[in-house]
């Protein structure tokens, strides 16, 4: 089968600019820096990195919810419908993205933070239906969201307190899906949830991708997770995509020496695998507009050195972060696997 | 090093009695670390609450005994309690940036912790380099009461200056400047014992620049740091044992990574007994020896790391265990556990 893509994104740059006391800029919080990706149709696509790699401005930035610096998010004619009168997201008019944006529904990490603590289930779940004016059988189709998610109509008159965590995620979910999207982007959607939970939260989202051909853009830093729920995916670190690439090929075959730490940091039962450990911060994505202060993100930091010397010694492997922030291009390693090698 | 025999501890609540843990039973050696894993509920961080007596009013210790170290701490008085915490066990707390307090410097909640302590070494330190205990910063208040007095001197000084008295406003420019020339004349003190200790502690987490850590404060210093800082204030105290709870969770895998690294190393160093508390299997595999695992407020396995991830006995371990996604693409397993009734 051939996948079809769904959404291109091609050199996308979200620059925030720094400003001082007087107004000028100092300098860019590189969010995004040259993101090019690719999602398919019906598929689940991949987005890990650390906290500050820009996973979440890029979520935003599809939605069209921050304006991005430079690129270009091209739809398909499906997402669209051809309704539209152009098919790159930036050309799109006001209300013309008022009606894209139900095409993608979005699952936040909190659900007691999405869920807004004064409502009813029933309004909750509601009230994207109420806000695109399809105010027709409303209850029933309320019921019919609670039933696709494992909820039933004695849920209706509750508030969000009354939920335990799996539950409330089921509701963010059940909302999600009102509007019947095309894509649904999912930031983190199980990382404040037990294993148990999480298990079951992933299973519904498998079947009910199954059920309405979604396509999925999962955010996530829990690599097991990842593995388990996605088919291609990309890595982020400081704003740029590092790796992309089918999950088996990346998992068994990863190229950018910070994917292999990252698959190696996460914690596994396997004793014996090789460790590789990455040290130093997460680096400030603030690039200065003095040239003077820019040279120092490649500099090795004090912090890096003290943690070599603790390691040294003892067998494990390490990168250190002042290494990987070069810039480098990327380059194709096979059919669909790029990499900043 | 420290015995928890069937431990009892009950909430009173408006619903009825919550019978949190329900006969708990753990040993940990000298020099160990050991997991104690279960999902949200089961009762882990009411266990280490229990031990040093961290429970809010509605919550007792019904039964059991707990010993440290040959001593029965189960009714300790509050003075000998105050010893405990901190000097003789340390914590970690999960969050590290709501766990450290955001309106003061690192230096002086380390130094906090030493002078309850340390006292002793601090002195000892004191004498043998002939240099000040305490920091002796002459007028001056805290650091809220300054902040306030030089708010609203400049107030003042803008409001005599609208209304055209500027001269009124005089006095009030004389105590900034005051201020202003106390802070310069006292910047070159010498360093006290208190400050190269809480500079030792700080190194001995391997943080950077030790001494301009110690001035800043809490929100300046990234996720990794802050907890490091936690571990620092946990065995500034000397304290013999660890209890970490979920001290990775707030962290990205990386980071993750090198504080478990961390614990491990010092506990390797210090022969500390390390009590880790944590939800994720993962971190279990990769730090400890031994493992228990927690469901409803009892203990329903204990073993060694390798034992139960090979071999796991009870039913509960099991599906937790299956409810891990594992590369694969198979439906996971979730029978036997789910979302948490009520206890």
């Amino acid at each position: 089968m051939k996948q079809e893509t769904i959404i291109q994104i091609s050199a996308l740059r979200k620059h925030f600019p720094v400003k001082n006391l007087w107004g000028t800029d100092i300098a860019l919080v590189k969010a995004l820096d040259g993101v090019d990706l690719s999602i398919s149709e019906g598929k689940t696509f991949g987005i890990v990195g650390e906290s500050g790699c820009g996973k979440t401005t890029l979520m935003r930035t599809l939605l069209r919810l921050v304006e991005p610096t430079s690129g270009s998010v091209v739809l398909s004619e499906k997402l669209t419908g051809g309704q539209f009168s152009s098919n790159n997201l930036e050309e799109l008019k006001k209300n013309e993205l008022r009606k894209f944006r139900r095409q993608i529904g979005v699952v936040f990490q909190d659900p007691m933070g999405a869920l807004n603590p004064r409502m009813l289930i029933k309004d909750i779940v509601g009230e994207p239906l109420a806000i695109h004016g399809q105010t027709e059988n409303i209850r029933d189709r309320v019921i019919e969201l609670l039933n696709n998610v494992g909820l039933g109509n004695e849920h209706l008159y509750r508030y969000p307190h009354e939920f335990s965590g799996g539950q409330r995620q089921r509701i963010v979910i059940a909302r999600a899906l009102a509007l019947d999207p095309k894509i649904l982007v999912l930031d983190e959607p199980t990382s404040a949830l037990d294993v148990s939970v999480q298990a079951r939260i992933l299973n519904l989202l498998n079947d009910l991708q199954a059920k309405f051909n979604l396509t999925y853009i999962f955010i996530s830093h829990d690599l097991s997770v990842i593995e388990y729920m996605c088919d291609r995916l990309a890595v982020m670190y400081l704003g740029k995509v590092v790796e992309e690439a089918d999950t088996e090929a990346l998992f068994s075959n990863p190229q950018h020496p910070y994917t292999k730490a990252l698959l190696s940091a996460t914690p596994n039962f396997d004793k014996d695998r090789k460790k590789i450990m990455i040290l130093g911060d997460v680096p400030s994505p603030i690039a200065y507009l003095d040239e003077s202060k820019a040279k120092l993100a490649t500099e090795m930091t004090e912090q890096e050195r003290l943690e070599i010397e603790a390691i040294e010694g003892k067998g494990i492997d390490y990168i250190v972060r002042s290494s990987l922030n070069k810039v480098l291009p990327l380059t194709k390693i096979s059919a669909n696997h790029y990499a900043r090698v | 090093m420290l015995e928890i025999k069937n431990l009892k501890t009950q909430f009173n609540t408006y619903d009825g009695v919550v019978e949190a843990l329900n006969g708990v039973d753990l040993t940990i050696e000298d020099g160990e670390i050991f997991g104690l894993v279960g999902e949200t509920g089961c009762g882990k961080s009411v266990t280490c609450y229990s031990v040093l007596k961290l429970l809010p009013k509605t919550a007792e210790v019904v039964d059991g005994e707990i010993v440290l170290n040959g001593e029965n701490i189960t009714h300790a008085s509050e003075s000998r309690l105050r010893e405990i915490r901190g000097g003789e066990i340390g914590i970690i707390f999960q969050d590290p940036l709501s766990a450290l307090n955001p309106v003061m410097t690192i230096n002086e909640q380390i130094g906090e912790v030493l002078t309850l302590h340390q006292k002793k070494e601090v002195n000892a330190l004191a004498s043998e380099k002939e240099i000040p205990v305490y920091k002796s910063e002459k007028w001056k208040a805290s650091s809220g009461v300054e902040f306030m007095i030089t708010a609203f001197s400049v107030f003042f000084i803008g409001l005599f200056t609208i209304l055209g008295q500027f001269s009124l406003g005089l006095p009030f420019i004389a105590l900034i400047a005051a201020m202003f020339l106390r802070d310069q004349m006292q910047k070159d003190l010498p360093e006290s014992a208190l400050d190269l200790m809480v500079i030792e502690a700080l190194s001995r987490v391997k943080l950077p620049n030790p001494r301009q850590i110690a001035k800043s404060y809490p929100h300046e210093l990234s996720g990794g740091m802050q907890q490091r800082v936690m571990i620092a204030m946990a065995l500034a105290g000397k304290a013999k044992m660890l209890i970490a709870d979920e001290p990775t969770t707030a962290l990205d895998v990386t980071i993750q990574a090198q504080i478990l690294q961390l614990i491990k190393d010092i506990q390797k160093e210090e022969q500390m007994s390390v009590l880790l508390i944590t939800h994720d299997l993962g971190v279990v595999a990769e730090t400890c020896e031994k493992v228990a695992v927690m469901y409803k407020g009892k203990i329903v396995e204990e073993s060694s790391v390798d034992e139960i991830f090979t071999n796991p006995q009870h039913d509960y371990t099991k599906s937790l265990l299956n409810a891990i996604p594992k590369g694969g693409k198979e439906r996971l397993q979730v029978s036997g556990i789910g979302d948490h009734e009520s206890i």
